[in-house]
Parts: structure tokens; C-alpha cells; sequence
């Protein structure tokens, strides 16, 4: 990957504080770094990818390796949704990252979610290296497209995969693949949910977010869960006319993973993207003391 | 065991045995050098434990298994394996419809069929791969590492949950079971409290079937079989459908479900994708039920 890679960013200790020592970029991604986002006693890099018109299209491939050295804090994120434009014929838009996360060091993966267009076909895969005690975050996220005007779920293919490797062997391995042409559209099988999250948080670093994490889910989804009065009976939907049951608008649930519990995995389906960014807001804003600034505070 | 057994698994010399043991079921045992020993040692053809070998041949010969020249009491063995019957604890899950009828996901019949449909195609395109890898060459060594990348790969920790006591419960059964299988008591044997292995359930159905002789189409196919039986078994005690009406549903759906098998067969471990990220955001929440009749 390295000859055709797009884009290429190391970051390492020069004089005590993470500095950006390489940022490469190449047609069609664009790589800003600006120094400004938080605080100057908060010690992180913040990288913005850009491409040229606001999204991918059809058969381009963005590929990007990122080095975060020991020590060292950066976040890598996205002015806007990333739009994954229509497909022209059976090829695929791609983006594909490469990031290495050193001893006590930490990324975090925290770019707007991806949008695909009607007809659209997107690939998208991250792999990442982590030592024991690196910390990592990543939130992978898509939209059913530009659901406002009505085009909802209405994209071709959808891959998503995601690796974090401790060494060589597989700490977490999450694909998620969404086609046309099942049994069941892509839009039947959402519902009326238009937004689907991941959210990972490794390491020792973000220990107290996961466990704050796990616990405010448990409230707010134990909530909304409650075995069927008579609405789901066999008996009683012949007498009564079945009316849709209201269904949360919010649906999250937490998992611990790792032989030893060091990685949560979040997801989260939402039915409005306001939704899913204040629950990102909320739930990712204790990572200001690592960044400098909040994550999602300006969307 | 009975005797009669023995006359019809190997109605042939002990030499010949040995041979066909030597050309065609080498790489795939590493239990095999020591059973050929005793096979060697006993001098005796019809040792309990050299059937192991004669399931082997079955599963190489791509014939359908009620041609000329395949046993047909492997069926038993077989038709056990999909057995409602064996206590390997499915009817202990709901593969997220205990979950998704709390949350008004699924609230009548036909929201059951397309859930069930959902479920089928992901266990398609997740799991298939990990019974088909199993199921072809069921050697320890393989299984180590398909059980490693698939605790790597359920991400979810109640789906993960459920397939290894599933899968342990599945060995432990087996193992108990067919005696005759020496493949699986030392598999029990050597991995029993190791740290490095969770036992999940369809890699150990894989390597089960293999043993027994199915085809990996065979295998995969009655992995999509359990799969929707129990789901459908979680459904009736759920009270969102009656016996005869899931009895009667499961047959409707059977179609489907060969149609996602064939789709997601023979694929390399990985492929192996998720494809309904909802159900799985939603089946993460069975554990913050207050209230709940099944363990996922």
C-alpha cells in the first residue's frame, strides 16, 4: 500500500510534545493540520481528511497510513459527512487506513459518518496495529444516504471492516455488509432507523469512559424494554386491530471484547442523525482531556 | 455397543483399511498416527474406534449418501446430530427475538418471518464460513484458529456468549455420545479449561459434521437447519406464534433459507461479514432486559 497510498502521516515526541514529522497527501485527499483546535497545554494532533468536492467518487480509492508513536495523542476526523457519490457501473468508491498506535499512545478515529448516495457502491476498510497498552478510538458510522429528500437505504453495497490486531493476533474483526438484492431490501430491514453507529474505545487510558459508557446504556435501554403486554399475542390480534407499537428511537447496547476486557465495542442505530451526533457528543465528550477539545462539539 | 456394527462398517480386510487410513486420511487427524497403532497392535479390523476412519471415506466420496457403497446406518449418527433432542442447550437462545419483540421490533407474524429471513442471512454470511472451513478439514490445528478468529470476530458479547456454550455444550455432548469418534475425546481431552479456546459453536459443528460424514454442503446446510429450528422454538415459547403455525411457517421459509445457503456456502473465513448491523445493535441489549425468558 505504501507506493499508492494517498495520504501518509506520522506522528512522534519532537521535544517532549506530539508533532506532526510527515503529512503527505496526494489527489484526491487533502490533509490539514491545524494547531489551533485545543489548548497548547494539551498535547494532541488534530487531522482533518478533505476531498476534493466534499466526497468519493465512483472507482476512486483513498488509502491512508497513519503512525501515532509512543506516547503520542492524535485524533483524525472529517469537516463534514464523507459522500459516497453514485456508481458508475459496478465500480466501487474505497477508502482504506493503515494505522499503527504505539506504547501508551492514542488515536482517535473520529470523522462525520459516511453518507451514500443512491446507487452508490462503498468499500471501506481500516485495519489497526496496537501494542498492550495503546489506546484507540474509532467511530465508524453511515447514513442511510440523504434521507431528507427521500432517498433512504437506497445505495448498492456497503462494506465496512474493521481490524485491530495486538501483535499478530486478532484483537477485533468486524465486517458489516449491507447489498441490495436480498430477500429483504436494505431499507425493510432498517426500519425507520437512518443511521447506524460503531463506536470502539481500547486501552487503559479510556478505562472510565467505557465503564461510564456501559453503565448510562444500561439505564437508558432497560428503560425502553419491556416483554410485550398483550400487543405481541397470537390471541389477542384478532380482536384487535394491531396498531404499530412505538419503538425507541434509539437503540444501543455495549460489549466488552479482548481475552482480558481492555476493548468495548458501542453500537448504536438511531433514527435520525441529530440523534446519533448527540449521543457521540454525550458519550465522547470525557475525551477532552486527551484531545483538548470535545469531539462533535462544533457539529 | 452392537456387534452387528462392526460387520457393516468394514467389510473388508484389515489390511485394506490400513491402506485407505494411510492414502487418504493422514493431514487431516493428528489422533491418527496413535488410533493407527492400536489398529496395528489389536490386529483386529473391527476396533470401535477405527470407525472414525470409515466416517472419513464418506465425507471424501461426493456421492449422495443413500448411493451403492456408503454406509447407511451413518445416517443415524447423522440424523442425530440434527436432533431436537440432543442436549446441546439451542432452545436456550433466541438469537435476538426475545429482544426484539421488547423493543416492538417484532410484533407479529409476518414481522417474525422476515426477522427469522434476517437472522438466516446472517448466520449465511457470519458463520457459514466457519462451519464450511471446519467441516473441510477437521484437524485441531485448524479448529484452534477458526475458534480464535471467530472470539475475535463476535464482536456482540451476547451472540458471543451463546456460541460458546452452545459450542461447548455441543462437544461435551458429542463427545459423550459418539464414543466411537476418537477425533472428539481427545479434542475434549487436550482443550478441556484451556485459556486459549472458547469452543464456539459453529466451528465444533463443523468439525462434528466432518466427522461424521457430511459434505460440507451438507454441513452448511444443516447449520442454516438448527439455526432456524431454534428460532423458531423461541418464537412458540414466546407466544408470537402458535406449533402448527411455526411448523407451517418454517416450511414456507425453508426455500429462503437454501437460497441464502447457496449464496453464502464455500466462502473463506475471510468473507465472514455481518449483514443486519440493527439486529445485532439490538440483540446487545438482551442483557439490560429486567425481564427475560432466554439467555440471548
Amino acid at each position: 500500500m505504501a507506493e499508492a497510498a494517498t495520504g501518509a502521516v506520522r506522528v512522534e515526541k519532537v521535544r517532549g510534545r506530539s508533532a506532526l514529522t510527515r503529512c503527505f497527501a496526494r489527489y484526491p485527499l487533502k490533509l490539514i493540520a491545524p494547531s489551533k483546535v485545543g489548548p497548547y497545554s494539551c498535547d494532541a494532533v488534530w487531522l482533518y481528511a478533505l476531498t476534493y468536492g466534499g466526497g468519493i467518487v465512483s472507482g476512486d480509492t483513498i488509502s491512508c497510513t497513519v503512525s501515532v508513536g509512543d506516547g503520542c495523542t492524535a485524533a483524525f476526523t472529517t469537516q463534514a459527512s464523507t459522500k459516497v457519490y453514485k456508481a458508475v457501473g459496478s465500480k466501487c468508491s474505497e477508502q482504506l487506513l493503515e494505522a499503527r498506535v504505539g506504547e501508551d499512545a492514542l488515536l482517535a478515529v473520529i470523522p462525520d459518518p459516511v453518507t451514500c448516495f443512491s446507487t452508490a457502491r462503498y468499500h471501506q476498510k481500516q485495519v489497526f496495529q496496537v501494542s498492550a497498552n495503546s489506546n484507540l478510538v474509532v467511530v465508524d458510522w453511515f447514513t442511510s444516504g440523504r434521507y431528507e429528500s427521500g432517498e433512504k437505504w437506497d445505495f448498492s453495497f456497503y462494506k465496512s471492516v474493521n481490524h485491530i490486531f495486538l501483535g499478530d493476533q486478532p484483537l477485533f474483526i468486524d465486517s458489516t455488509l449491507l447489498e441490495q438484492g436480498s430477500n429483504y431490501s436494505i431499507a425493510e430491514r432498517m426500519q425507520e432507523y437512518n443511521v447506524i453507529v460503531m463506536v470502539v474505545l481500547l486501552g487503559p487510558k479510556l478505562r472510565h469512559i467505557q465503564d461510564k459508557m456501559q453503565d448510562e446504556m444500561k439505564k437508558l435501554m432497560s428503560g425502553q424494554l419491556r416483554p410485550p403486554t398483550s400487543g405481541g399475542s397470537l390471541y389477542t390480534m384478532r380482536s384487535k386491530p394491531p396498531q404499530r407499537p412505538q419503538r425507541p428511537p434509539l437503540i444501543a447496547s455495549c460489549s466488552p471484547f479482548g481475552r482480558t476486557g481492555t476493548g468495548m465495542v458501542a453500537r448504536v442505530a438511531a433514527v435520525s442523525m441529530e440523534l446519533a451526533y448527540s449521543f457521540l457528543r454525550h458519550h465522547l465528550a470525557a475525551l477532552e482531556p486527551f484531545l483538548g477539545a470535545s469531539p462533535y462539539a462544533a457539529s | 455397543m452392537n456387534p452387528l456394527n462392526c460387520s457393516f462398517w468394514f467389510p473388508v480386510s484389515s489390511s485394506f483399511i490400513i491402506e485407505r487410513v494411510n492414502s487418504r486420511c493422514v493431514p487431516l487427524l493428528n489422533i491418527v498416527p496413535s488410533t493407527l497403532l492400536m489398529l496395528m497392535e489389536s490386529g483386529s479390523p473391527v476396533s470401535k474406534k477405527s470407525r472414525l476412519f470409515h466416517s472419513e471415506d464418506c465425507e471424501m466420496e461426493e456421492v449422495p449418501s443413500n448411493a451403492a457403497g456408503v454406509n447407511p446406518s451413518l445416517h443415524w449418527t447423522q440424523w442425530q446430530i440434527l436432533d431436537s433432542i440432543l442436549p446441546t442447550g439451542g432452545f436456550a437462545h433466541s438469537y435476538g427475538l426475545e429482544a426484539a419483540m421488547q423493543s416492538r421490533m417484532v410484533n407479529n407474524q409476518e414481522d417474525l418471518k422476515s426477522f427469522v429471513i434476517q437472522v438466516l442471512d446472517n448466520t449465511g454470511s457470519l458463520l457459514l464460513p466457519f462451519v464450511y472451513c471446519a467441516s473441510k478439514s477437521p484437524d485441531a490445528a485448524a479448529w484452534v484458529k477458526l475458534d480464535q478468529l471467530l472470539e475475535a470476530t463476535l464482536t456482540n458479547e451476547v451472540a458471543r456468549k451463546a456460541s460458546t456454550s452452545q459450542g461447548s455444550a455441543l462437544l461435551r455432548v458429542a463427545a459423550s455420545v459418539f464414543t466411537e469418534i476418537q477425533a472428539l475425546q481427545d479434542l475434549r481431552r487436550t482443550f478441556l479449561g484451556s485459556k486459549s479456546v472458547s469452543f464456539h459453536h459453529a466451528p465444533i459443528f463443523g468439525l462434528i459434521c466432518g466427522l461424521v460424514g457430511f459434505d460440507s454442503e451438507t454441513a452448511e446446510r444443516a447449520y442454516m437447519f438448527v439455526t432456524m429450528r431454534d428460532v423458531f422454538s423461541a418464537a412458540t415459547r414466546l407466544n408470537l406464534i402458535g406449533p402448527l403455525a411455526a411448523s407451517v411457517l418454517q416450511h414456507q421459509v425453508a426455500p429462503d433459507a437454501e437460497r441464502m445457503m447457496q449464496k453464502w456456502r464455500d466462502r473463506d473465513v475471510s468473507a465472514a461479514s455481518q449483514t443486519a448491523p440493527l439486529l445485532d445493535a439490538l440483540q446487545g441489549c438482551h442483557a439490560y432486559m429486567f425481564s427475560k425468558l432466554f439467555c440471548s
